[in-house]
């Protein structure tokens, strides 16, 4: 529900220039964005509350009482940034839930809980739900290969980029963090083929462009490597955007 | 006609006549022939039938096509005649734009100018305002708008591939205030939108690129690789210095691999069918690229001259201002007239004084860069192989002597115009490695001051390690050996003798440690100093010092290997005589062979008794290699050590925060959406905006920016190198060496330091290439108003090419 099967958006301003998108990510609609804020929220709240255990089993000195409590939002004003945090951390500590996470957590010792804690921090940030590559065909200039991994800002910048069909496909958070770019001049471009493999017991056809003086053949999509269909789709768009003369066949969807 | 020259036609005729009758009565005689056989009478005929046909169908077709010209009217200027289309479909139509994004919006009329890479490929300069088209162009061919520029503009010529700046079209224009060439582009800008509409007679779709100048002041640039922060790819070039003897397993079984690769590229080469030939536009983009890095300078040149072109009116100064500037003027005198009194008269002398300094200090290094690298065969280690303080003064001494011509060359690059980005990389080279080591003498001045203050107690403390570890500790797993290891039971005798073998010989070398323990102090009390000149000398210095002191590990581990490698191959060949095999040494295989009884029954017993001895001497070799180990460890977290003092990328690091123009890593294309962008087309009334509408050819925009450099690029050499150590010492030769107690090789030093000497030249350059350099500068650093100017040596990657031509004089740096 959440990820959908690879779905190719096209996007040509002019028969010349043209974006293949690919991505996961479905259309996004009323009660999906409601569950994408949700799973950040709960994310967030995984983060807080490993950091909070983290804290009160190795870094909290047990003479603490509960009665140093001051107020937060001066401590910040003043730019007190470790105080603070400290601060806060105490006060979460001590509140209910905070409590109740430090019974929760008594029994698992002490190497268990830092190896539980931080790997559950690291799969809460580093967790990716959708994964969108695209390329960028520029007659005359190249061919630029683009893959972003969507984790924490698909949501986030979700609003942005509002009524998602095949009309406007564009990637959410396209030059966010973790976004990596190549572009291949025309030049260079010996040719743009699609290629079969085995993998386990299918078999798989992906793009490939032949990069002249290169001993590697570079892959579109290769994080998705989309269908058979997607992948004629992009090949038949890029022979006619990308050579002059050979236009007239069109990709669609 | 004159009635004379009728009266001669006339006589010439008759004359003729007279001559030829006869041809008159042939004459005759055909006519008298066609008559009677009916030819008039047909042609009579056939006239008849052509113009009844002319009169019913030609006629009345040519009438009721003017009548339909009459009423629909083709206007001429509109219209796109057969020979246009033609010309469209050969190149498709597709026109591309270079704009600058941050280029000056303003409503005003304007004449656009740039460079032309082909008919319909074109960069935009500048927008010269509120002047003629034809003024312009007359400007540009008279080079009156490139007039006052500092430095020859045949130099950005050359860097852009093209001969002229042309005039590339015209803003803001209504459509018919004159006529424009058909291949001008109509610009409609303004403050409020950033893409600028652009229509051109000759294109059916447009491709507008913005682009963000980079500014050649600050030294941003933009390039299609990434740049390079090494010094090229040299190392290849040392490999084959080796020969080929001493060549290593994994080295020839990467090359075996490479040339696979190779292979298996040239296969995929030969499918390609047909070889498109790409077209002007396609192989214009490295030129691009050098346009775009001028396009700041030489907008700021257009701009400077455009008052040159056409009258302008020009107010007269007041008398205020008179007196303001003969003031400025008589203060500037004074302070020119000082500048030249001491650059003609100290400036030389100063120059002289360090010039001879540093030739001095030249002829020193030299000295002693020799004596580092002599080397008594070619195949024998020189100093700085064995000892990593040799190795970390020779880096010093090389970068002491390469710094001078890098310095030189930087100098030359103030000749140029600041868009050349050639010599860029060598700036930040240059900087990180004086930065480096200002770094390590600051790093060396606190660590020094605090160890000699110390002396005494840090000789104390590695006094004390050194016993604990290399000798209390090996004394007493020794002695645990000697007796039942966790319950293992070894041969009593042969521990005895091993254990007390290697006891006794450690009880020596503590003997000759404790004669050196007065000595320590002074020797910590050195290394302290030495840290002056750097925390990497007493680094160095103490994996040198680990080296020596932990000698008698390194001679066990040696002895106990030998011992468990010499026993390991009896007990193999005695197996095979077990088995009745032996091993053909001609052939390299295992033969049968028919042995005596005798030779039977002695090998038999001989293979037991070595075979119940071996789990005695295997516990003894693990022991010192397993010390071995620890300490090549040791010096590897040493060697990391240095290379980070020595080589680690902190001012580009530094270029990263404050400036990532300046390190390009490659060109990023952004397409955007246009429909914002048509509809935002406001400011005109409705109907203009919906024949704009239908005038704008499909246009995409698309924004060109330049790729910082990603940090796995600047840390490549790093990870090369960790590569390397990965794949020396985690492989499964290392692992059967240790288990068959063969010698571990450890990783050759040139491997190791490839790193550090990625900064310097492959070969340095000698002391009189360097004095012809330092000379050669005085020339262009005193000159301001630049008397010969001299183009910067193109810098070439490979060592060799950096330097002019008489460098050969500078001898190859060895290799391990």
């Amino acid at each position: 529900m959440l990820t959908t099967a690879p779905r190719l958006y096209i996007r040509r301003p002019s028969p010349t220039t043209a974006e293949f998108t690919v991505t996961t990510c479905p259309p996004l609609t009323l009660p999906l964005r409601l569950i994408l804020l949700t799973l950040h929220l709960l994310r967030l709240v995984l983060v807080a509350a490993a950091i909070l255990t983290l804290y009160s089993r190795f870094l909290l000195l047990p003479t603490t009482t509960t009665t140093t409590t001051k107020q937060l939002l001066p401590l910040l004003l003043a730019g007190d940034i470790l105080t603070f945090l400290t601060t806060l951390l105490q006060t979460a500590h001590f509140s209910p839930p905070g409590l109740f996470l430090t019974r929760l957590v008594a029994p698992i010792p002490d190497w268990a809980l830092a190896l539980l804690s931080l790997g559950a921090i690291y799969a809460a940030v580093c967790f990716q739900l959708h994964k969108t590559e695209s390329v960028l065909v520029l007659r005359g200039l190249g061919i630029q290969t683009c893959s972003s991994t969507s984790c924490c800002a698909a949501a986030v910048l979700g609003s942005g980029w509002g009524g998602v069909g095949p009309a406007r496909g564009g990637g959410p958070s396209k030059w966010g963090w973790g976004t990596r770019t190549r572009f291949i001049p025309t030049e260079k471009i010996r040719d743009v083929l699609i290629n079969e493999a085995f993998r386990g017991f299918e078999v798989r056809y992906y793009l490939i462009v032949v990069v002249e003086g290169e001993e590697e053949l570079v892959v579109l999509f290769p994080g998705l490597l989309p269908r058979r269909k997607i992948v004629e789709a992009v090949w038949r768009g890029i022979r006619g955007c990308l050579f002059e003369g050979e236009g007239g066949e069109k990709g669609d969807e | 006609m004159h009635p004379f020259s009728i009266l001669t036609l006339g006589i010439f005729v008759a004359g003729y006549i007279t001559a030829r009758w006869d041809l008159v009565t042939r004459l005759y005689e055909l006519a008298i022939f066609a008559w009677k056989y009916g030819v008039v009478t047909r042609a009579a005929k056939g006239f008849a039938v052509l113009s009844l046909v002319f009169l019913l169908i030609f006629l009345p077709v040519e009438r009721l096509a003017t009548r339909e010209g009459n009423l629909h009217p083709r206007s001429i200027g509109s219209g796109i005649s057969a020979r246009e289309q033609l010309r469209r479909r050969e190149h498709d139509g597709l026109m591309r734009v270079f704009w600058p994004a941050d280029l000056p919006r303003s409503d005003l009329r304007g004449v656009v100018v740039g460079w032309r890479n082909s008919a319909l490929d074109v960069l935009v300069l500048a927008i010269l305002e509120e002047v003629e088209p034809r003024n312009v162009e007359w400007a540009l061919k008279m080079g009156t708008l490139l007039r006052n520029a500092p430095h020859p503009v045949s130099r950005i010529y050359e860097l852009c591939g093209q001969s002229s700046i042309h005039v590339l079209g015209v803003s803001n224009n209504t459509p018919d205030t004159f006529e424009v060439d058909p291949s001008w582009i109509r610009v409609t800008i303004g403050p409020g939108r950033q893409p600028p509409a652009v229509t051109c007679a000759r294109a059916s779709s447009i491709q507008i690129i913005l682009f963000e100048r980079p500014h050649p002041g600050r030294m941003q640039y933009i390039s299609l690789n990434p740049i390079e922060l090494a010094l090229g790819d040299k190392h290849d070039g040392f490999k084959h210095e080796v020969p080929g003897g001493c060549e290593d397993d994994d080295e020839k079984e990467e090359r075996k691999k490479k040339e696979q690769k190779r292979q298996l590229v040239e296969k995929l080469t030969q499918h390609s069918i047909f070889r498109r030939v790409p077209s002007a536009k396609e192989k214009a983009l490295a030129k691009i690229v050098n346009q775009v890095n001028c396009a700041w300078e030489l907008e700021q040149l257009l701009q400077k001259n455009v008052s040159r072109i056409g009258t302008r009116p020009k107010r007269t100064l007041s008398v205020s201002e008179r007196v303001v500037e003969s003031a400025t003027t008589a203060r500037d005198m004074m302070l020119v007239w000082m500048w030249d009194m001491f650059t003609i008269y100290v400036w030389p002398v100063i120059k002289k004084i360090f010039v001879l300094g540093l030739m001095a200090h030249r002829v020193a290094a030299e000295v002693l860069l020799r004596i580092l690298e002599w080397r008594a065969q070619p195949r024998y280690a020189a100093l700085k192989d064995i000892s990593a303080t040799a190795q970390q003064v020779e880096i010093r001494l090389q970068q002491f002597c390469y710094w001078p011509m890098q310095y030189v060359t930087l100098r030359l690059r103030k000749n140029d115009w600041e868009s050349v980005t050639t010599s860029h990389p060598d700036y930040i080279r240059f900087y990180n490695s004086l930065w480096l080591v200002a770094n390590d003498v600051i790093i060396g001045i606190a660590l020094g001051s605090y160890i000699i203050d110390n002396s005494g107690w840090v000789a104390e403390e590695i006094s004390q390690l050194l016993s604990q570890y290399t000798v209390d500790a090996l004394q007493s797993s020794i002695s645990w050996l000697m007796g039942w290891p966790a319950g293992l039971k070894l041969n009593n005798e042969l521990g005895a003798f091993l254990g007390d073998l290697f006891l006794w010989v450690i009880d020596y070398w503590s003997s000759c440690i404790e004669a050196l323990r007065p000595v320590l102090p002074h020797v910590i009390w050195f290394i302290g100093f030495s840290s002056f000149a750097g925390a990497s000398m007493p680094i160095a210095l103490f994996s040198d010092l680990l080296s020596i002191l932990t000698l008698h590990i390194y001679s066990f581990y040696l002895a106990s290997a030998r011992i468990y490698h010499w026993q390991l191959n009896i007990l193999i060949s005695l197996f095979h005589l077990f088995r009745g095999k032996k091993h053909n040494v001609l052939r390299n295989r295992i033969d049968s062979c028919d042995y005596d009884l005798d030779q039977l029954l002695v090998g038999t017993i001989l293979f037991t008794l070595l075979f119940f001895l071996l789990p005695t001497v295997v516990v003894f070799y693990l022991n010192f290699a397993i010390a071995r180990m620890a300490i090549i460890s040791l010096k590897a977290v040493f060697d990391t050590m240095l290379s980070c003092l020595n080589h680690f990328p902190l001012f580009a690091l530094m270029l990263r925060v404050k400036d990532p123009g300046r390190l390009p890593g490659g060109i990023r294309f952004e397409l955007r959406d246009t429909q914002d962008f048509r509809h935002s087309v406001t400011d005109t009334t409705q109907q203009q905006q919906q024949q704009q509408q239908q005038q704008l050819p499909s246009t995409s925009v698309i924004h060109l920016k330049s790729v910082p450099l990603n940090f796995k690029a600047m840390f490549h050499q790093y990870f090369q190198m960790g590569h390397r150590i990965r794949k020396h010492y985690l492989s499964p030769r290392v692992l059967l060496c240790l288990l068959t107690g063969k010698f571990v090789p450890p990783l050759n030093r040139k491997n190791l330091y490839s790193l550090q000497y990625s900064m310097l030249p492959a070969r340095r350059a000698g002391v009189v290439e360097m004095w012809n350099a330092v000379n050669s500068l005085p020339a262009s650093s005193s000159s301001f108003i630049g008397k010969d100017r001299k183009r910067i040596p193109i810098l070439a990657k490979g060592g060799d090419a950096k330097l002019p031509g008489n460098y050969s004089g500078g001898r190859a740096r060895g290799c391990g």
